[in-house]
């Protein structure tokens, strides 16, 4: 086979593969069964699906990944050889660019490939030290990878008193009782020092039975409760139809008090960050604790409330932040401000030339018109070309003729419904342009006339909405009198010397369209 | 495209620079300080940002664009370390028709001290908290909760609405967009006189309009993107002409703008910027009012610490249990006490922007004639009637046995509309003329005065002439077309071309 045709399969699989866009059986198994036909172009085709799978959108990222895990699974060498040292960089940068469902099931992969063996051979799939790395990188993100699941560790005594916590909430939510809060900041305070991960295994266990007694003192006084949970086995409880809800909630609460303090990276895809903001006053231990654990980092608090984060999906996804809300996002929550100390911060705070810059430089681009400030990245830019936009078409239009009229307010029940988005520069449905056709159109139309009625002896006439003269004009072709760009008032009969301008209509009746729209939507009783 | 057009520079562009060794005064506005100018009606101020970034009430200005004030008590502040350099010049105001011989000039310093530092730490504050709730509201679709809804509350000319302006100036500035309720009748917030106004600030005030707020929609293409209030009657200039219907009016007010709240993520976690007549402890009614209708949790007080020691020790328990904060702000050294005669000026001005618009739009009114006997007309009752009639009228709950339900509800309700407007038996030119009346969204064929007392207002008419032999008015109003209503309250405001 000579060089050209190698280069034709490479270039034909390079095609092929843009047509993976959705998760497609035929298609991943069609494109490995040409890989295993031409292992001769190996390092090709594998060049090709690594590049698809770095430049594709990441929504599709997934599906060339799985067309790569297939290739080697099903053909092996030379394509897990050849591929082995890139894993880790390919599934890394897939890990990061997707949502968390793709990252469930990127993990899933990951586990397939940790215990694939090539066929016939007890060789591993790709190199271990990939496979350690992958391992490694996830355990960062805090994604539980099924190793060890029987060992008793840090993490999953956490998880004990993360079952515990919903339970305890809903309680003192029922019944507010000082032992149960006693209890449960016993419980909370134990979830902290469980995140030292300087904790020995006897010292676990001494937390281990300590958990489960409470547990059980729980589960006994608890009275509808199931069978399942008479065990020490952590298994969700059906009594507890909403756990997640109610953690959620909590959550929110501490994030809302300023206990818990959010932070978001820049690359898309990230999990928000969790740093504790730990409040002034300490409450007292119930509980015995070992002196000698020293308290718990604030790194491995943050981690534990990702994790708890990650479990229990707080907000569903992570959230898309532009530069600047995420600036102002860690600038505001800088600022430590409670109730009693407000007037204290009011009074003296100096604010800092970042907080301050969150108003001027933080949007650096100014609009050289109105002043309005813009952010440099793709929204801002965005933003201010369509701001920019606007005003050129509004000082087009103001330059040309622009009779207008301030129009009626809304009512209540309207305004109630109003969509505040559609005044600004940046609405979609933008009044300036929806017109435009429309009046391009009457402007192609005919000119209107109305013919001065026959027993009409004065030709001047005047426009009933904008009281401007009209000066009739002979028409030669018809041989009348004519009052241009004008038409007869609705209503008026042939005879009637009541005019308006078909502009001036035109511009009254919009607005009076535009306001039946409205009314149609909600319904409003009309006259 | 070569480049975009700009504000003014078709009007005075070419001049400009020639002109600004001689016409133009320089003034250099060091960090932290702010020039306080005043501009009499009669003389129009071009005000350029040479260098550096400065701002009036929150709202930065272009740099090297001339702006064009009249009327106006303004300061613009220089908050960053370069400064902020500007030049202006004074010309005749060829718009505004008054020949009045006072204050003909410009007056102008540069104050070191301003509370502009507070106020930023006062809006600090309340963006971290909108912050929270909408990151709180992100994670809990079932249970949303509503930003800050902060009430400023202060003596009279103590800057409670340049504070409200800095502080929804700010807001937007940081990609929120607070709900702005002007309670104070003086004034006309995207309205006239008169009327009690809530208003979404989805952008930046228009520094050019009198008041320097902006104005509402038009019909066509305006230079500054026009805002939608809701607007109520009122009717009056002062709470105290008719308590009843101002604290009637203000709970209406406060039940559509917390819907309004409901049906907006953005609004909602922005929260509400209030600002209010001059109120003080004696006024503990209305402000209780103002609290339970808005739902207030931030309260802030300019510059008067009786006020507030009195405040906190009347919202104790509201303190104790955290569902409010009341807090202090410095009075800045740059307000004026305005005279009787600017107030009505402006008030004039800015009834006449409602109708003309300004010298960047300019809008066409429409006149009419309309039948007196066509039209329903009402007056907002005056308190001081009220005393003298109170004897007089019925006491809350009647015994009176239900024999006819319907009309003794009717009655009942005839009384209830009684204590706010009263139907003007002989409407004439004596009790009409150069009156602005509110006209109602009130359905010509109903009559109940309950809902007239509900209806919020669609616009403002203006009863430029009365002719009582023919039984006629002429009348202005902003939108052409048929009179829409049939249904009018004579407000006491008054205006003349």
């Amino acid at each position: 086979m000579n060089k050209d045709a190698k280069s034709i399969i490479v270039e034909d699989y390079a095609q092929s593969l843009t047509e993976l866009t959705f998760n497609s059986r035929p298609i991943i198994y069609n494109l490995t069964i040409i890989a295993r036909e031409n292992t001769e172009v190996a390092d090709g085709i594998l060049k090709a699906i690594t590049n698809r799978i770095y430049k594709c959108i990441p929504d599709q990222k997934l599906f060339a990944l799985y067309l790569l895990d297939s290739i080697c699974k099903t053909v092996g060498d030379p394509y897990n050889t050849l591929v082995g040292d890139e894993v880790f960089n390919i599934f890394s940068h897939v890990y990061l660019l997707v949502n968390n469902t793709i990252r469930q099931k990127l993990v899933n992969l990951f586990e397939s490939w940790k215990t694939f063996k090539i066929k016939g051979t007890n060789l591993p799939l790709f190199p271990q030290d990939q496979i350690d790395r992958i391992f490694s990188f996830l355990s960062q993100a805090n994604v539980k990878t099924g190793t060890n699941p029987a060992q008793l560790t840090n993490r999953s005594l956490i998880d004990d008193i993360d079952t515990l916590i919903p339970i305890f909430q809903k309680k003192m939510y029922e019944k507010p009782d000082p032992k149960l809060t006693d209890k449960y900041n016993a419980l909370t305070q134990l979830k902290v020092l469980l995140s030292n991960q300087a904790m020995k295994l006897n010292e676990l266990q001494a937390v281990q039975s300590q958990l489960n007694a409470i547990k059980q003192q729980e589960l006994n006084s608890k009275k509808n409760m199931s069978p399942s949970m008479a065990s020490s086995t952590i298994n969700p409880i059906p009594s507890e139809a909403k756990p997640n809800n109610k953690v959620n909630e909590l959550f929110g609460m501490l994030v809302v008090s300023g206990l818990i303090h959010v932070d978001q990276s820049l690359k898309p895809g990230s999990l928000p960050t969790y740093r504790l903001n730990f409040p002034k006053r300490k409450y007292h231990s119930t509980m015995n604790i070992p002196n000698n654990v020293a308290l718990p980092s604030n790194s491995v608090l943050e981690q534990l409330l990702v994790s708890t984060h990650a479990k229990f999906n707080v907000s569903g996804k992570s959230i898309a932040r532009t530069e600047y809300e995420q600036l102002k996002f860690n600038e505001l929550n800088r600022l430590s401000i409670d109730s009693t100390g407000l007037q204290n911060f009011v009074n003296s705070n100096a604010a800092s030339a970042s907080e301050k810059s969150l108003l001027y430089e933080a949007k650096p681009s100014k609009c050289g018109t109105c002043g309005k400030r813009f952010t440099d990245d793709e929204d801002g830019t965005q933003k201010r070309r369509m701001h920019l936009d606007w005003h050129f078409r509004v000082n087009k239009k103001l330059s040309t003729s622009n009779v207008q009229s301030r129009i009626w307010y809304l009512d209540d029940y309207e305004w109630v419904k109003f969509k505040e988005a559609s005044l600004s520069e940046y609405s979609t449905a933008d009044p300036v342009d929806s017109n435009n056709p429309v009046e391009t159109v009457e402007e192609q139309k005919e000119i209107p006339f109305v013919p001065v009625p026959m027993n009409e002896t004065n030709m001047n006439n005047k426009c009933l909405i904008c009281r401007d003269q009209v000066k009739a004009t002979y028409n030669d072709d018809l041989g009348e009198w004519c009052w241009y760009n004008c038409i007869r008032a609705p209503g008026e009969g042939k005879n009637s010397r009541k005019i308006v301008h078909a502009t001036c209509f035109s511009e009254a009746n919009r607005k009076r369209g535009a306001d039946d729209d409205l009314t149609n939507v909600v319904k409003r009783e009309k006259l | 495209m070569t480049s975009v057009p700009t504000f003014g520079s078709d009007v005075f562009g070419g001049n400009e620079g020639d002109f600004e060794g001689d016409e133009f005064t320089e003034v250099f506005i060091p960090e932290g300080s702010e020039w306080r100018f005043e501009v009499p009606f009669k003389l129009t101020l071009k005000l350029i940002v040479v260098e550096g970034v400065g701002e009036i009430f929150g709202t930065e200005l272009p740099n090297n664009v001339q702006l064009q004030l009249s009327g106006v008590k303004y300061a613009i502040y220089s908050p960053l370390e370069a400064g902020c350099k500007v030049k202006y010049s004074t010309v005749p105001n060829n718009n505004f028709a008054a020949s009045t011989s006072d204050d003909s000039e410009v007056s102008e310093y540069i104050s070191e001290e301003t509370p502009m530092n507070q106020y930023l730490n006062l809006h600090l504050f309340l963006e971290q908290k909108r912050q929270k709730i909408s990151e709180f509201n992100m994670g809990n679709i079932s249970e949303q909760k509503k930003g800050p809804k902060v009430l400023i509350i202060g003596s009279p000319f103590s800057g409670k609405t340049s504070l409200s302006k800095i502080l929804c100036s700010y807001a937007y500035k940081m990609n929120s967009s607070p709900v702005l309720v002007n309670l104070n009748p003086r004034d006309g917030v995207f309205s006239i006189p008169g009327s009690l106004t809530a208003t979404p600030i989805s952008d930046s005030f228009d520094l050019e309009s009198t008041n320097g707020y902006g104005g509402s929609l038009t019909s066509g293409t305006t230079t500054h993107n026009p805002k939608q209030p809701l607007v109520m009657n009122f009717g009056l200039l002062k709470p105290e002409d008719n308590l009843e219907l101002y604290k009637y009016q203000i709970s209406r007010l406060g039940i559509a703008v917390m819907s309004r709240l409901e049906e907006d993520v953005l609004l909602k976690s922005s929260g509400l910027i209030i600002d209010t007549p001059p109120l003080s402890i004696k006024d503990v009614t209305i402000i209780e009012n103002i609290i339970s209708d808005f739902e207030i949790d931030t309260i802030a007080v300019i510059g008067n610490e009786r006020l507030l020691i009195d405040l906190k020790k009347k919202f104790k328990h509201k303190i104790n249990s955290s569902s409010l904060d009341i807090v202090k702000v410095a009075k800045s050294g740059g307000v004026v006490e305005l005279d009787e005669k600017y107030i009505r000026d402006i008030q004039q001005e800015s009834i006449r922007e409602y109708f003309h618009g300004n010298f960047r739009n300019t809008l066409s009114p429409f006149k009419t004639d309309i039948d007196i006997k066509d039209y329903k007309f009402f007056s907002c009752f005056e308190a001081s009637e009220l005393n003298s009639n109170l004897a007089f009228l019925p006491s809350g709950d009647s015994f009176t046995p239900e024999e006819s339900e319907a009309s003794e509800k009717e009655k009942k309700d005839r009384f209830d509309l009684d204590k706010y407007y009263r139907l003007l038996e002989e409407p004439n030119a004596s009790n009409l003329e150069n009156c602005i009346l509110a006209i109602t969204q009130l359905p010509s064929r109903n009559n109940s005065p309950k809902d007239l007392l509900n209806a919020c207002v669609l616009g403002y008419a203006h009863a430029s002439k009365v002719e009582d032999t023919k039984q006629k008015i002429k009348v202005l109003v902003p939108f052409p077309g048929a009179f829409p209503r049939n249904h009018l309250i004579v407000t006491a405001i008054r205006y003349t071309e």
